[in-house]
C-alpha cells in the first residue's frame, strides 16, 4: 500500500515536526513539513500531497490566503485540505472536523487519534485531478 | 183727744190689711179731727185707718216708723207754722203723699205747698166725705205713678249718665235730642244740652257725618235697625275712633217714626288690637312668601294647609288651590312621598321633631335636589298636634361643593399617590440606570476579559498542540524499562486535558456565540444533564428528588448550551454535596409576579422578563454548606472558584450566566434558609425568539 502524501503548513515548526513524527511511525503516511507560508504553494505544487494540513493564523500569510492560492492551482484544486485552528475548540469542531465553507477544520490540541482518523476520511484511494471537490 | 192720741203715739199697726190704708192726720185742732174722722168713717170706714197726732214733732216720728200711706197735714201746729210745716214732712218722708189741709183765709199757701210737692189740698170747712176719700185715693194714685216714672226716669238717667257705650236720641232730621254722658264727653261737651239740635256735621268730619246721615235716612225710611256697624269715625281734631253701632227707628206712641236712636260702643282699642293682629298677620304671610325657603304646614291626615311661594314653585304649581287639601302623594315620586308621609306620621305621633335633616329631592323636571329639612309638630293652645310645620332649604350647591371638596381630596390623594409612584418609578429607574450602568461596565470588563482570553487561547492553543503530539508519539513508541514513565505520561496527558479545558472555557465565554434556538423540551433537557454528572454523583451519598411538572410548556432554547449550563449547575451542587445529601431539581411554568426578579444576591435582570409573562422555572437545589455572603457577591467573575485547584475552572458560572443571559432567562442563586443552595433559572415560554 503506498504511503499517503501529507503536506503540513505551520509556522510553528515544533507542531510540524511533532505531526510529521507521529504520522510517519505509522508507516501510512508522508509527511512534508512547510513552515513559511509563502513557500506553501510552491511545496505543494512540488510535493503533489493527497491532502494537506493547513494552521490559519500565521506570521506573513494566513491560511485562508494558502488556501485560495492552492484551490487556483489547476492540479492542486481537489487535494483535500483541513485547517488546524487554535480558535476553534474541539467540542465545535467535533470529532472529525467540522465543516465551515467547504472547508475542514481540525482544533487544536488535536489528538493523534484524531487526527489520523480525519486524514482517513477525507483521503480518496484514487483521486483523480478533474473529480469534483470532496467536501460538497 | 190728746190722750187718746197719745195712746196711739208709739202704736204702729203692724198687721194692716191688705185693703186698708193708714192714713196719719196730724192736725191740734181736737174738732177738725173729729170731723175728719167722722167724714171719713162715714164714707169709707172699712179702707182706712186713721192715726192723729197733734204736733209735727210726733208725726215725723211716725213717719220715720214707715207703713203710712198718706199724711193729712194741718200747716198750722203747735210746734211748726205755715210752707216750713209742709217743708219738714215732706223732707222727712218724699216717698209719702201728703194733702194739705188749709182754713179758708190761707188758701193761697196751700196752693204753694203743692207746687213744693203736695199731692193736693182741701179747705177746712169745705170737706165732706166723699170729696175726702176721693182725695186721698187720688193722693196715693199720683204719688205712685209719680214714683214709678221718677224710678223709671233714674234707670235710663243712671244708664245715661254711667254706660261707657254712646247713646243719643235724634229727631226725624238727625239732630240731637238727647246724649249720653259718654257722648257728651267725646264731643267734650259739658253737659248733654249743648247737643240739643245740633247734628253730627258739628262734631265729626263731613265725610263721617254723611255717611252716618245716610245710615240713619236709610234706618227711619225702612223702619229696619241697622245692627253691629263698625263705623270709622273722624273727628275735626284728626283723632279716628272706631266704633261698634247699632242704630234704630225712633218711634212715637202711634209707631210713627219720629226720629232715630243708636248705641255705639267705642272699639277702638279692639280695633287696634286687631290692627296689630293683622299687621302681624300679614307680616308673617309676608315672610313667609317671600323667603326662599320652602315653608308649609301640613294638617295630621298631612293635607297641605299653608304654604309659601317657594313651596309651590318647588312643587311646580301657581296657586295655593293647588296645594291645599293635597298631600306630598300628589307632587312627588311614590317612593320619595312614602318616606316623607312616614316621616311626618312620626313627627305627628310621636311629637319629636325632625332637624336640619339633608335630604334627596327629585324636582317635577327629574333633578335630584339635596335639602335640608326641619319639621315640627304644630300644637294648639292646649298642646294638642294639630300637623306639623316644615321648613326646607335647597342645599344642593353645598352639598356638590361639598362633594367636588370630597371628590378634590380624594385627587389630591390620588395625585399624591402617583407622585409617590412616580417617585418610586423614578427611583426604581435611577436603580435600573445604576443596574445597567454596573452591568455595562460588568459587559465592558467580561468583553475585555474575552478578548484577551481569545488571544491567550490561540496562543497557549499552539503549544498545547505540540505538546498533544508529543505525548503522543512517546506513549505510542517509547519503550521504557522505567516503570514511571507510563504513568508519567498518563499525567501529562491528563494535565494537557486540563489546559485544553480552561482555554476551551475562555472561548466559550469570548465567544458570542450565536444560539440555535428550539422549542425544546425543558425537562427531557434536565433528564439528558442529569445523565452527564450520573458518575460524579456515585462518588458520595446523594439522594436525587426530582420534581419536574407535567406539561410544562416548550421553552426556545439551544440544547447544547442550556444542557452546559445544568451540567454546570449540577455539578456544583454535586460538589458541595460531597459529605452526602439530598439534591433536588425542580420544574414549573407559572406568570412571573410582580417585582420577583431581584437584581441583587447576585443575579441580573433581563430586560425583556416582565411581571405576568409565563415563565419556566428550574430550580436546582442543595443541602450543602452553602455559600457565605461575600462569595456570593463575586460568584459570577470569571476565574472565581471555590473548588481547590484542579477540582474546577472558575470559569463555570461566568459562561452559565452569560449562557442563560443570552437566553433572555434569568439566573440567581441564594443559600436556602434551611441550608445549602437554591439556584433557580427562569426563561420565558411564551413567545418565539424574535
Amino acid at each position: 500500500m503506498e504511503k499517503k502524501r501529507i503536506l503540513i503548513i505551520d509556522d510553528e515548526a515544533s507542531f510540524t515536526r511533532m505531526v510529521k513524527l507521529n504520522l510517519e511511525k505509522t508507516g501510512a503516511f508522508e509527511v512534508r513539513e512547510e513552515n513559511r507560508a509563502a513557500y506553501a504553494l510552491t511545496a505543494a505544487r512540488d510535493f503533489k500531497p493527497d491532502a494537506i494540513l493547513l494552521d490559519v493564523i500565521m506570521p506573513t500569510m494566513d491560511g485562508g490566503d494558502v488556501a485560495a492560492h492552492i484551490r487556483n492551482d489547476r492540479n492542486l484544486k481537489n487535494t483535500p485540505i483541513i485547517f488546524l485552528t487554535a480558535t476553534v475548540s474541539q467540542r465545535e469542531a467535533g470529532q472529525a472536523g467540522f465543516n465551515s465553507g467547504g472547508a475542514l477544520f481540525l482544533a487544536k490540541p488535536v489528538s493523534l487519534e484524531n487526527l489520523i482518523h480525519c486524514l482517513n476520511e477525507n483521503i480518496r484511494p484514487a483521486a483523480k485531478p478533474d473529480d469534483e471537490p470532496l467536501n460538497r | 183727744m190728746a190722750h187718746t192720741c197719745c195712746q196711739h203715739r208709739y202704736k204702729v199697726n203692724t198687721e194692716p190689711s191688705k185693703a186698708k190704708r193708714t192714713i196719719l192726720l196730724i192736725e191740734d185742732n181736737a174738732g177738725d179731727a173729729r170731723i175728719l174722722r167722722e167724714a171719713l168713717a162715714d164714707a169709707a170706714g172699712e179702707a182706712f185707718e186713721l192715726e192723729h197726732v197733734s204736733d209735727l214733732s210726733v208725726g215725723l216720728e211716725r213717719l220715720s216708723l214707715g207703713k203710712v200711706d198718706v199724711v193729712l197735714l194741718d200747716l198750722s201746729l203747735p210746734d211748726s207754722l205755715g210752707l216750713e210745716t209742709f217743708a219738714k214732712a215732706h223732707a222727712a218722708a218724699p216717698e209719702v203723699p201728703m194733702i194739705v189741709l188749709s182754713g179758708q183765709d190761707d188758701e193761697s199757701l196751700a196752693i204753694q205747698t203743692v207746687h213744693e210737692g203736695a199731692q193736693d189740698y182741701l179747705v177746712k170747712g169745705q170737706v165732706d166725705g166723699r170729696l175726702l176719700v176721693r182725695s186721698i185715693r187720688y193722693a196715693i194714685e199720683r204719688k205712685g205713678s209719680e214714683e214709678a216714672l221718677a224710678k223709671e226716669r233714674d234707670l235710663l238717667h243712671t244708664l245715661l249718665e254711667n254706660l261707657p257705650d254712646r247713646i243719643y236720641f235724634k229727631d226725624a232730621k238727625s239732630r240731637f235730642i238727647r246724649i249720653s254722658r259718654a257722648v257728651t264727653a267725646q264731643f267734650q261737651l259739658t253737659h248733654p244740652r249743648q247737643a240739643m239740635g245740633k247734628t253730627d256735621l258739628d262734631f265729626f268730619t263731613a265725610e263721617h257725618a254723611q255717611a252716618a246721615l245716610k245710615d240713619e235716612q236709610q234706618v227711619m225710611q225702612t223702619g229696619q235697625p241697622i245692627v253691629g256697624k263698625i263705623e270709622k269715625e273722624t273727628l275735626p281734631d284728626g283723632s279716628v275712633t272706631w266704633a261698634l253701632t247699632s242704630k234704630m227707628p225712633l218711634r212715637d206712641k202711634k209707631g210713627k217714626v219720629v226720629g232715630n236712636f243708636g248705641i255705639s260702643r267705642d272699639i277702638t282699642a279692639l280695633k287696634k288690637f286687631e290692627d296689630e293682629l293683622a299687621a302681624e298677620r300679614n307680616l308673617l304671610r309676608s315672610l313667609i312668601d317671600n323667603l326662599p325657603d320652602y315653608i308649609y304646614v301640613k294638617d295630621v291626615q298631612g293635607r297641605f294647609v299653608i304654604d309659601n311661594i317657594a313651596h309651590r314653585r318647588l312643587l311646580g304649581v301657581n296657586s295655593e288651590e293647588e296645594v291645599m287639601g293635597k298631600t306630598v302623594m300628589e307632587f312627588f315620586p311614590a317612593d320619595l312621598a312614602t318616606q316623607f308621609t312616614y316621616d311626618d306620621q312620626a313627627i305627628i305621633h310621636l311629637g319629636k321633631p325632625l332637624l336640619n335633616r339633608e335630604e334627596p329631592i327629585l324636582d317635577r323636571a327629574g333633578r335630584r335636589h339635596w335639602h335640608s329639612t326641619t319639621k315640627v309638630p304644630l300644637r294648639n293652645n292646649s298642646g294638642r298636634v294639630l300637623g306639623l310645620v316644615g321648613i326646607s332649604r335647597d342645599v344642593t350647591e353645598r352639598k356638590l361643593a361639598e362633594e367636588k371638596l370630597q371628590q378634590a381630596n380624594a385627587e389630591q390623594a390620588q395625585s399624591k399617590a402617583a407622585l409617590e409612584i412616580a417617585l418610586a418609578d423614578l427611583q426604581k429607574s435611577h436603580e435600573e440606570v445604576k443596574a445597567a450602568q454596573f452591568q455595562l461596565i460588568q459587559a465592558e470588563k467580561m468583553q475585555s476579559v474575552g478578548r484577551l482570553a481569545a488571544g491567550i487561547a490561540h496562543e497557549v492553543k499552539n503549544p498545547l498542540a505540540i505538546l498533544s503530539m508529543g505525548i503522543d508519539y512517546m506513549t505510542k513508541n517509547l519503550v521504557s524499562p522505567d516503570a514511571n514513565v507510563a504513568p508519567i505520561l498518563g499525567d501529562m496527558h491528563e494535565a494537557l486535558k486540563r489546559a485544553d479545558l480552561i482555554i476551551h472555557g475562555l472561548l466559550d465565554f469570548s465567544v458570542p456565540s450565536a444560539l440555535d434556538l428550539h422549542a425544546e423540551d425543558l425537562n427531557a433537557i434536565i433528564e439528558q444533564s442529569l445523565g452527564f454528572v450520573r458518575h460524579e454523583m456515585s462518588a458520595a451519598p446523594i439522594q436525587l428528588v426530582k420534581e419536574l411538572a407535567a406539561n410544562m410548556p416548550p421553552v426556545w432554547l439551544d440544547k447544547n448550551k442550556i444542557k452546559q449550563v445544568f451540567v454546570n449547575i449540577l455539578t456544583n451542587a454535586i460538589h458541595a454535596l460531597a459529605q452526602g445529601g439530598t439534591l433536588t431539581v425542580r420544574t414549573h411554568a407559572r406568570q412571573l409576579g410582580t417585582g420577583e426578579i431581584d437584581r441583587d444576591a447576585g443575579s441580573r435582570l433581563a430586560n425583556r422578563l416582565r411581571s405576568g409573562e409565563m415563565v419556566a422555572v428550574t430550580e436546582i437545589l442543595d443541602t450543602g454548606p452553602g455559600i457565605s455572603e461575600d462569595m456570593l457577591a463575586k460568584i459570577f467573575d470569571p476565574f472565581f472558584t471555590t473548588k481547590p485547584t484542579g477540582k474546577g475552572t472558575g470559569l463555570g458560572l461566568t459562561v452559565t450566566k452569560k449562557i442563560v443571559e443570552l437566553h433572555d432567562g434569568t439566573i440567581e442563586i441564594r443559600n436556602r434558609r434551611e441550608g445549602g443552595v437554591i439556584v433557580t433559572l427562569i426563561f420565558k415560554v411564551s413567545a418565539e425568539k424574535g
